[in-house]
């Protein structure tokens, strides 16, 4: 029997490890740079009372997870539902999570277990009510049984493991079509032409909201930091969307200003760096808060948690709703460049492509230990950079902090090398 | 006279090295780092001074570079140790008739560079978070064994059989590795061969990542080490240019940037 005394020890959330972590990064974000835009405060103050403080960010109706950009989060707003991106950045749940995984496994993954194993899921959004789960990466294909495992209803939502052929664009369009109806009966709803549109017409006006944002950064000087940038797209995982896409369109505002008043975010010789591989997710923002401080900015990247999760729009001009969603599994797969994908030079022209319109000085490569796509494709990726004449530098790396010093040293000399090419063609 | 100083602050050793306007050593030292950083550094500074009768004022300009450069804030500028590195390879390599791919082995990492034909910096790799192959592992064989760190090079050449495996790349692991092969009766030499071979390989695994070109620069503390000179000579297939004081070259390097450095500024104000 208890005795009566006997309490449970409520340790104050922001004394956690997790929050101190968002809080230390935060405080960089913030504190190291000078002239954050105004604007940015909306962002900062989300995750300072998300992260740091455990408020809660309760969403009504039906929450559906999803562990990837793959979950075509159009189904999930048509259906009066809501979706929240559960990938993880916290060193302190991956720590947690490695309990599940195999001791080399990506941070990611072992972030995102652990944070789903915890009581104190943050950012605090409330029971899900689905998690739906790409079959993507090997990884995150086991990672399915295991949230099953802890007591969470999980779709596997099933992707080819090539996205070029016909056979494979049947398949995937059969895939979404299946998860439209396990919507349907989660939610109770039908899905409509007109609920579809309506869907579409949101994420469409937060997307162009980003693409405005990425556009402001072809400028030389950059009048906006990718630090920020990676905070803004982070906060795409869990926040309103439509709050999001003012806050968004407030800082656009702001920066026309900036522009106009020819104000810099950067050194004018800054080296201006493409940012790819495995994704930055608060609060490992490591390695592009790395480069900016040493003194590079973050021009553009190719990432699942910013560019590649924003950037293509939904366009369907369809008449029947079958229709619509066929076209929208086919915005889903087509476009993407990630690199589970047996063929993927998709990516390599994207990464092109961007270098050149973005007048990118050097890339930087950021692997997470275990992530093995990432690792593959590295050296071929590297290869066609260099054919170009672009210099890539390969991370390898995960969520802990204890290579920062290691990784200053490699950023700093990677920049130094960029400017000395510099004023070598120059 | 005008005097300008490199000061290299790394994991286990702080090099200072001066320069003239001529761009010619004037002298060298090496001392521990210690833990405190800052404090270890301003008197290996004063020492080196004090040694040559330089007056602190006649140093014009001084670059800080290697792992503690950030805290020695009395430096004018700070540049990192890959760069530095660079330029000291660069202006030294040029007595053994120009080097283009620079090893280098520190207390705590390890690094290959590749540079192009002014000294620049095209190319690099550095070993990822992890003691094994550097010269901290060095520092734990020789305590394992119970020798002196400055006779793993003798030892290297006096064994009777061929140099032992050495299969963990990891520093703790390898010392249970080191003692089960003592246990098993092998001798300090064979074992001391094996370390050097094995850090050999990983090392030249990395200069292979950033190619190897032209003549091969060895340096860092552990270049002192004759056996694993020897080691990474085999294992690479060619010879190694290794300088006199292979410690300092980084130091050196950041010198030769402070020199020219202040050689830009003086010409600006000239100008």
């Amino acid at each position: 029997m208890n005795s009566p005394n006997a309490k449970t020890v409520a340790l104050p959330y922001n004394r956690s490890r997790q929050a101190r972590e968002a809080e230390t990064m935060l405080d960089h974000l913030t504190d190291d740079f000078d002239d954050n835009p105004a604007a940015m405060a909306y962002f900062y103050d989300l995750f300072r009372r998300a992260y740091c403080k455990g408020e809660s960010l309760e969403r009504e109706g039906v929450r559906v997870g999803t562990t990837c950009i793959h979950a075509p989060e159009e189904l999930i707003y048509a259906m009066g539902a809501t979706p929240v991106r559960l990938c993880n950045g916290s060193y302190h749940y991956d720590q947690v999570g490695a309990d599940f995984m195999p001791a080399k496994s990506c941070s990611l993954v072992k972030a995102t277990l652990g944070m789903l194993s915890s009581e104190n899921v943050i950012p605090k959004v409330g029971k899900l009510d689905l998690i739906v789960n790409p079959t993507t990466c090997d990884q995150k294909k086991k990672a399915s049984a295991m949230m099953a495992g802890m007591g969470h209803q999980v779709y596997d939502l099933e992707l080819p493991p090539a996205k070029e052929s016909e056979q494979a664009r049947v398949y995937w369009q059969r895939s979404v079509r299946e998860f439209a109806q396990q919507l349907r009966s989660l939610t109770g709803k039908k899905l409509t032409r007109k609920n579809l549109m309506a869907a579409m017409a949101r994420t469409g006006r937060a997307q162009a909201a980003f693409r405005t944002l990425h556009n402001f950064r072809r400028k030389s000087p950059s009048v906006v930091l990718g630090k920020d940038v990676f905070l803004i797209t982070n906060a795409y995982f869990f926040d309103d969307i439509e709050r999001w896409t003012e806050a968004v369109e407030k800082l656009n505002a702001e920066l026309v200003q900036r522009d106009k008043d020819g104000f810099c975010a950067a050194q004018k010789k800054a080296p201006r760096i493409l940012f790819t591989g495995s994704p930055p997710i608060f609060p490992n923002l490591k390695l592009p808060l790395l480069v900016e401080q040493s003194g590079g900015v973050v021009v553009a990247d190719e990432t699942c948690s910013a560019n590649r999760m924003l950037y293509d729009m939904t366009a369907v001009d369809e008449w029947l709703v079958n229709d619509m969603v066929d076209s929208l599994a086919d915005k889903y797969l087509k476009p993407c460049t990630c690199p589970i994908f047996t063929n993927n030079d998709d990516r390599i022209r994207r990464l092109l492509e961007l270098a050149k319109s973005f007048a990118v000085d050097g890339v930087v490569y950021q692997a997470f230990a275990g992530c093995q796509v990432y690792e593959m494709e590295q050296r071929s990726v590297a290869e066609a950079l260099n054919k170009e004449g672009i210099a890539m530098l390969y991370i390898e790396t995960d969520y802990s902090p204890d290579d920062m010093g290691q990784l200053t040293t490699r950023i700093e000399a990677f920049l130094e090398s960029l400017k000395s090419r510099k004023r070598k063609r120059a | 006279m005008n005097y300008f100083a490199g000061l290299d602050i790394g994991s286990t050793a702080i090099k200072v090295a001066l320069v003239g306007e001529d761009g010619k050593i004037v002298g060298v030292h090496v001392s521990s780092s210690g833990s405190l950083f800052h404090k270890n550094a301003k008197e290996a500074l004063q020492n080196l001074l004090t040694k040559l009768g330089v007056d602190k004022d006649d140093v014009r300009y001084l670059i800080a570079t290697g792992y503690g450069r950030k805290l020695f804030k009395e430096a004018d500028d700070s540049i990192s140790e890959i760069t530095a590195n660079a330029i000291g390879a660069f202006e030294a390599g040029k007595a053994f008739g120009g080097v283009r791919t620079i090893i280098n082995i520190g207390g705590q990492d390890s690094k290959a560079i590749q540079i192009d034909d002014t000294g620049n910096v095209s190319n690099f790799a550095m070993n990822d978070k992890c003691a094994a192959g550097t010269g901290r592992f060095l520092d734990v064989a020789a305590r394992t064994l119970d020798i002196d760190l400055e006779e793993l090079g003798d030892y290297h050449f006096n064994g009777k059989g061929a140099p032992l495996t050495i299969n963990s790349t990891c520093t703790v692991f390898a010392e249970s590795e080191i003692i089960g092969l003592l246990a098993n009766g092998h001798g300090k030499e064979e074992i001391i061969a094996g370390i050097h071979y094995s850090i050999a390989k990983r090392t030249v695994r990395l200069a292979k990542r950033v190619g190897i070109e032209d003549r091969v620069y060895f340096d860092g503390g552990p270049a002192l080490n004759k056996g694993l000179v020897a080691a990474i000579q085999d294992e690479l297939g060619r010879e190694l240019v290794v300088p006199e004081y292979p410690q300092t070259t980084t130091a050196f390097g950041a010198a030769m940037l402070a020199r020219s450095e202040f050689m830009a500024e003086q010409g600006l104000e000239k100008a």
